[in-house]
This record gives structure tokens, C-alpha cells and sequence, in this order.
């Protein structure tokens, strides 16, 4: 008989740690269907049959927020065994908020009280029999960092399963509540079982339109609801919030004793700094420098570095151990066996060099994710959120887009994917829409061969691609909310902040090597399959009548395809074929662009800044043309690993497309207004490029400085709209 | 009766109505702020800021905090 338990409980309760806690490393990471929010569901350890389900941290069962309407989903419909409900005992009030409600689903409960380590130190005590007995659950003491107690919570929980004795909720509003709750019940028909009916009937009340439009049958409590409002003076809604939260407060009067009352917690002391008016960003600044210092700069390089150069170049050594290089071993390997020529070339300058150039990047990654899990656990990311709030706010995005803003510089994959933690849909599309105008390491070879080429090493090259990429988030953050896809007031910032906590090494690792091994998992597949792609269509093409392979790469199909879409580019200045090609070979990595100038320039090998091929490309280019190639190479679609990712975190056709054409375009337009108002300023050609970028920059200005109608007039079209279609 | 943004930090303030949509309403309700209940002001910048209710802190922007009247 295989058994489901769900873990339910507040955010920052230490339910993920709980659920690594009880299933180890036997998890499934996926999505809830049709939303973005992660599913993960593990066994749990020592028992095949006992699923353990990982519920979205909620504070409610509310329809209001994503998550919640997810959780209870999941609950009334799916109807798991047993409910682990996690509390966190420093915190006991607020989180029995929620607890109160899941007692009402009719699933059997276990509340598992963590952090109790914690709660000993300070001097509090919990009387867990007597708040058992007064709940009417089991109720465990648990330290789910320390792996206390964890055991003894999970066997209650299939112990209850295993029995199906439906639950009852015992707690008892006041009696007028009660007896309306009671007459509402016996309206409601069979379609909702005996042990659902409070839930559906404090619904009903709450007049939860999302529950009642699951209800086969309605019953019209009107009457019950003008009763209860006239009598307790309030909204249903209300008068259900208070009930609940008069009733936690009458049962933790004896099952919680507090010590220290007035006594600052270390939380708020350490806040009193760290989120000071005037400390707070030299703080945050410091630590952002730290991180990027050490995982991009210092160490970050040096790894890179041994991947790149040893791993994937000339081979490495370990403790005066020389060890040969990937490709090498290949090489030797393929020669082993006598694989033909061809197969040779696709396996060695395809596949392991495409894929090789992404995996290189992966230990710089993992010590900034590292850092980064770190600052998530202790807490302290929470407060740079808070901290960038009002900042971001200013264009449109929430003070939690920084985050994946700053991932973004390292590598847009795992950028994109931190974007999983802001709550509200409009901003997080728009995050993952805007992170990838910040240069990545894997752009600043393009950086460094155009500055190099054309602008003699200029110091200003690579601070402008920096500056172009923020006003580009800036200014798009700023258009798009004024249209009718992101149009609404920017949702209100509300953010539970944890108490500051020294995080676990396994935690921290854990977290460190999903974002990590998510990226990899891309590389094998993505990656993979592109490279193959375009190592055919570089290699194979038509000469002297015939197809087949091609040594001269004028003649491939890259070639070809490239010469057809160039014209496209001729108003941004480079519209030939070769640069045509190593923008499109950016596609698959971006510093790719550099080597495919090389290889179409006749050179074997060129070095990461591609400095052998810089006077041939002076030669082909102007200043103004290479700098409109180089703003088109940073704005537009990223890699595609980053594009695979806006595709699963967009987790929608539409918005993909739209990401993507909204990037690309946005970069067309950008450098065709840069070619063309510079060939006005430098050559005084004024034709009709010029015209068109004229219209484009008054166009972008209108819709910078136009009024934003904040969404107001959008809002009460739509109300209309929803009216008329009431009646 | 004064909203949130008043109130000077570290005095713990007793909580008189929580305006809004339903929604924030309903959001900030679940979060602990309830009338009756009590609130703090940990810290402030701009108007944006850090309480102490019901044992946990909870960050607010501006806005949020009007609408919490104490």
C-alpha cells in the first residue's frame, strides 16, 4: 500500500530542511502543473512505498496567493494520507495560524514544533501534551537542523496514515460562529464528504470564490452571512480571522511560557545594523564586493581558468600528477579504435569543444553559488531584497529582481532560475525578460576583441556594455510596465524576514549543487544537440558541384545561411556573413564569437580576446560598426542554455516567444540606432537609416516619459469587462 | 489613531484596523497583523520598513505600512 504525506507549514519554518531531513537525497524536483512553482517529492528513507510531498510554504489557506491556492489544491483534491505540519516553535502564535486550517481539511495531522533547540536556549517553554490535548493532534517536538525528533514525527505520521481515522477538528469558535458554521454545513449537498464539510463551510462564509466554482452544487447561504455580519458587526472574513486568531491566543495562554518578554532578540539587534538608514547599503556593497571579488575575480578565476586552459585545454596537474586534457583523452581514444575522419572532428571540434566551452564555467559557478546559498541561508538575503526595494521599485521591479540580477553577471542560466523566488507573476517575467542585458563572463571576450580591434584598448568599452546592460533592465523596466502585458500596480512588498541563523554545511551544499547540476544537465542536452547542428552546417556545404564535407568554410551551409539573413544586418553596419555566422555561433555560447572570427579569419587557434585576428577585423569593420555589433551581441537572446532556461521558467509558449523577440529586438533597434545617428554625427550621410532611427528614438522617448496611467484605466476596463460578462 | 509610518521605533503599538484590498488585507492578516494584536517598528528606511508582530519580522514597504493603523 504506498502512503502520500504532505509537509505543510509557514516559509522559513526549516520544512526544506525537514524534507531533506526525512528523504535524503531520494528526491524528484519538478513543477506543480501549470505553475512555476516547485514540486519536490521524495521517499521517504527506508520505506519505498511512503511518498513524502513538499508543499509550498504558505501562511494561509487563502486563495490569494499562488502558493496557497497550489497547497490546498493538493490537499482537497488529492487528499494525501497524513499531514507533517512543521511549526516553528519560536514562532508559535503565527504558525498555528495555518495549523488551525489544515485541521479543518479532515486529514489527519501531525505538528512537528522545530526549532525546539532553539526554544530551550531562550528559557521558553512549550507544554506539548497539554497543546496536543487542546488541538487534538499529535503534536512532536523537533529539531530538524540538529535531526531531532524527526524520526518519531515521520513514524506518528504513517502510524495515522496507516489507521485513516478521518480527523475532527476539535477547536471550537464562539457560539454564534459556530452555530451559523453548523447551519451552513447542513446545507451543503453530498458532493462534498463528511469530514470536508467545515473546510467548505468556512469557505462558503469566507465566500472563497476559487472553492466555491469547485463545488458541483452551491448552497445560497446569504441569509447565514447577513446574520453573522449584522451580529458580530464585520465581514465574514474578518470575523473568521479574528475567531481564529482569539482562539490560538486562548490556547497558547497555557501551553507557552515566554521568559525573556522585553529583551531584543539577536535578529533585531543584528537588523538594527544591517538594515540601518544610512549602514545599509555601504554594508550590502561590501558584501556584493566580497562575492564578486572572490567568486568571479580571484578564485572564480583561477577555476575557470583550470577548467578552460587545463581540463578542457592542454591537460593539468595535480600534485605534479600530469593529467591530460578532455579532449586529448578523446583524441587518443578516438585514434584507438581508427574512427573515421569526420566522426573525429564532430566528436572532438563539435561536441567536446561546445560543450567543454559551457562546463567551463561551472566551477567559477559553483563558488558563486556557493556564496550565494550561504547568504540565502544565514537570512541575509531576505533583508538585500528589502534593502533594493525601493530602488527597483522606481522602475517597475521588485527589490527581490536584484538577486537574479547579480547571479546574472556571473552566468543568465542561474540567473534566470533565481528568479523562482519573487512571488509575483508580472515581476518575475519581467526579471527573467531583463536579467540577461547584464554581460555574463562568457560576454566579455566579445568585450575585450571589439575593444581591442577597433578602440585600441580603450579603458570606456567595457564600463559602457555594463552601462548599456543596466539602462537597458532600466528601460525596459520602465516601457513595459506601461504596457497592457504588464500593466497593474506594482505588487505591494510584504516579506517575512528569517531570524538570522548560522546555516548547515549540507544545506548549504544542497542548494549549491541543484542550481549547479541543473546547469550541467543543460549543457548535456541543449548544448549538446546545437553544437552538433552547427558543427554540420560549418563543415558540410556544396564545392565544385557536390555536397559534402568542406574544407574551406566559404563553402559550407553556414556560410550560405549566413550570406541569406546578413542583408538584415546591413542598417546596423555589419551586414556580412561572417559576422553574421559568429553572431549566430554566440547563440550556442557567447564567447563563441570570438573563436568563429577566428576560424572565418584562416586562423587555427586564437586566444580568449581574440588578439591575432584584431587587425583583419579593423580592417572589415568601422569603430561604429563594431561597437552596434558588440551592443547587438550583449542585449540580444542570450545562449542557449539561458534561452532553455526563460523557457522553463516562463513555463509558457507565449511569453517565451515574447522574451525572446522582445530581447532581439530591443538589441536590433539599439544598434541600428547607434550605427545609424553615428555615421550622421561622423560622416554627415544622412539617408534613410537615418530617418528610421530618428523615429525609433522618439518613439522610445515617448514612451519613457509618457504619463504612466498606472494601470488604473487598464484595472477599470477590465472590472467593466467583468461586470458585463456577470450580467 | 495614526498609520504605521508615524510610530517611532522600538514602541510596541496595539494594532486598531488594517486597511486595503481584500487582498493585502487578507495577506497582511495571515501574516499576524490583526487588530488587537501588537506591532513594532524595528527599523525604517524611507518609509519602507522592518516590524516585529507576532514573534517574527516581517519587512514592509511604504505603502503596506499606511494602511496598518495603530
Amino acid at each position: 500500500m504506498s502512503i502520500k504525506i504532505a509537509l505543510a507549514g509557514n516559509p522559513n519554518c526549516g520544512k526544506t530542511t525537514l524534507f531533506n531531513a526525512l528523504t535524503g537525497s531520494n528526491q524528484f524536483v519538478g513543477n506543480w502543473p501549470g505553475v512555476t512553482v516547485e514540486k519536490k517529492e521524495g521517499k521517504l528513507k527506508g520505506h519505498k512505498d511512503i511518498t513524502i510531498v513538499d508543499l509550498p510554504g504558505i501562511y494561509s489557506l487563502s486563495p490569494y496567493t499562488l502558493e496557497e491556492v497550489v497547497a490546498r489544491n493538493y490537499l482537497i483534491n488529492e487528499k494525501p494520507d497524513a499531514i507533517i505540519n512543521i511549526v516553528d516553535g519560536t514562532n508559535i502564535e503565527r504558525n498555528l495560524y495555518l495549523s488551525t486550517q489544515l485541521m479543518e481539511l479532515g486529514i489527519p495531522v501531525v505538528m512537528a514544533i522545530n526549532m525546539m533547540d532553539v526554544v530551550h536556549k531562550s528559557g521558553d517553554k512549550i507544554y506539548i501534551n497539554e497543546l496536543s490535548k487542546k488541538l487534538g493532534c499529535e503534536v512532536v517536538e523537533i529539531s530538524a537542523l540538529k535531526g531531532t525528533g524527526i524520526k518519531e514525527a515521520s513514524e506518528k505520521a504513517v502510524k495515522l496514515a496507516k489507521e485513516k481515522n478521518k480527523s475532527i477538528p476539535i477547536h471550537e469558535f464562539t457560539p454564534v460562529l459556530e452555530s451559523v458554521l453548523n447551519s451552513v454545513e447542513a446545507k451543503i449537498g453530498f458532493d462534498v464528504s463528511e469530514e470536508q464539510r467545515r473546510f467548505f463551510a468556512i469557505k462558503l462564509l469566507e465566500k472563497d470564490e476559487k472553492i466555491l466554482s469547485q463545488m458541483k452544487q452551491v448552497p445560497n447561504i446569504e441569509e447565514e452571512i447577513n446574520y453573522i455580519e449584522n451580529e458580530m458587526d464585520d465581514d465574514t472574513e474578518s470575523i473568521i480571522t479574528n475567531e481564529r486568531y482569539l482562539y490560538i491566543s486562548s490556547i497558547i495562554k497555557d501551553c507557552y511560557k515566554k521568559t525573556n518578554k522585553e529583551k531584543m532578540s539577536v535578529s533585531d539587534k543584528i537588523d538594527k545594523i544591517v538594515t540601518n538608514r544610512f549602514l545599509a547599503l555601504p554594508i550590502f556593497a561590501l558584501v556584493m564586493f566580497g562575492v564578486y571579488y572572490v567568486a568571479v575575480t580571484s578564485v572564480g578565476t583561477i577555476a575557470t581558468d583550470w577548467a578552460n586552459d587545463g581540463v578542457f585545454g592542454d591537460g593539468w596537474n595535480l600534485f605534479g600528477l600530469a593529467i591530460p586534457s578532455i579532449p586529448s583523452i578523446f583524441e587518443s581514444l578516438l585514434n584507438a579504435v581508427g574512427c573515421v575522419e569526420w566522426l573525429k572532428g564532430l566528436i572532438i571540434d563539435g561536441i567536446v569543444a561546445g560543450v567543454g566551452a559551457v562546463l567551463g564555467f561551472v566551477p567559477q559557478m559553483l563558488i558563486l553559488f556557493l556564496f550565494l546559498a550561504f547568504l540565502e541561508a544565514c537570512g541575509y538575503m531576505a533583508r538585500v531584497a528589502f534593502i533594493m526595494d525601493r530602488l527597483f521599485r522606481k522602475f517597475g521591479l521588485s527589490g527581490k529582481s536584484f538577486i537574479p540580477m547579480l547571479i546574472g553577471t556571473g552566468c543568465g542560466v542561474p540567473g534566470i532560475m533565481a528568479s523562482r523566488t519573487i512571488e509575483n507573476d508580472r515581476d518575475r517575467k519581467m526579471t527573467i525578460m531583463t536579467t540577461t542585458f547584464i554581460p555574463c563572463t562568457a560576454k566579455l571576450p566579445i568585450i575585450a576583441l571589439i575593444a581591442g580591434a577597433l578602440f585600441n584598448g580603450a579603458w570606456w568599452v567595457a564600463p559602457s556594455a555594463y552601462f548599456i546592460g543596466v539602462l537597458a533592465i532600466v528601460c525596459s523596466g520602465i516601457i513595459l510596465k506601461k504596457t497592457k502585458m504588464f500593466t497593474g500596480n506594482p505588487a505591494p512588498f510584504v516579506m517575512e524576514l528569517p531570524a538570522y541563523h548560522m546555516p548547515t554545511f549540507g544545506n548549504v551544499m544542497r542548494s549549491m549543487w541543484e542550481r549547479g547540476w541543473s546547469f550541467i544537465k543543460k549543457a548535456g542536452t541543449v548544448i549538446l544537440l546545437s553544437t552538433i547542428v552547427i558543427w554540420f552546417s560549418q563543415n558540410f556545404g556544396y564545392s565544385n558541384g557536390s555536397f559534402g564535407m568542406v574544407d574551406d568554410m566559404n563553402d559550407s551551409i553556414l556560410a550560405l545561411f549566413g550570406g541569406i539573413i546578413a542583408p538584415i544586418f546591413t542598417p546596423l553596419g555589419w551586414g556580412n556573413w561572417k559576422s553574421t555566422v559568429a553572431a549566430i555561433t554566440g547563440l550556442i555560447a557567447k564567447e563563441n564569437v570570438v573563436g568563429t572570427f577566428g576560424v572565418l579569419y584562416g586562423f587555427q587557434e586564437v586566444a580568449e580576446n581574440g588578439s591575432e585576428i584584431w587587425a583583419t577585423l579593423a580592417k572589415s569593420m568601422t569603430t561604429l560598426s563594431a561597437y552596434s555589433f558588440l551592443v547587438f551581441n550583449l542585449l540580444c537572446a542570450p545562449c542557449f542554455a539561458a534561452i532553455g532556461a526563460i523557457k522553463r521558467e516562463m513555463n509558457n509558449a507565449k511569453w517565451f516567444w515574447f522574451a525572446i523577440g522582445y530581447q532581439t529586438g530591443l538589441a536590433y533597434i539599439v544598434s541600428l540606432c547607434i550605427y545609424q545617428i553615428g555615421t550622421l554625427i561622423t560622416t554627415r550621410h544622412f539617408g534613410f537609416g537615418t530617418v528610421v532611427a530618428f523615429i525609433i528614438v522618439a518613439a522610445f522617448l515617448y514612451m519613457l516619459f509618457k504619463p504612466n496611467k498606472d494601470g488604473t484605466t487598464h484595472q477599470l476596463k477590465r472590472n467593466i469587462k467583468l461586470q458585463k460578462q456577470k450580467i | 489613531m495614526m498609520p504605521l509610518t508615524m510610530v517611532k521605533t522600538g514602541e510596541p503599538n496595539i494594532i486598531k484596523k488594517v486597511g486595503g484590498k481584500d487582498e493585502t488585507r487578507k495577506f497582511l492578516e495571515s501574516l499576524g497583523f490583526v487588530t488587537g494584536g501588537l506591532v513594532t517598528v524595528v527599523s525604517e528606511i524611507g518609509g519602507n520598513m522592518i516590524v516585529n508582530v507576532k514573534e517574527s519580522r516581517v519587512a514592509i514597504n511604504k505603502d503596506m505600512a499606511n494602511k496598518i493603523i495603530v
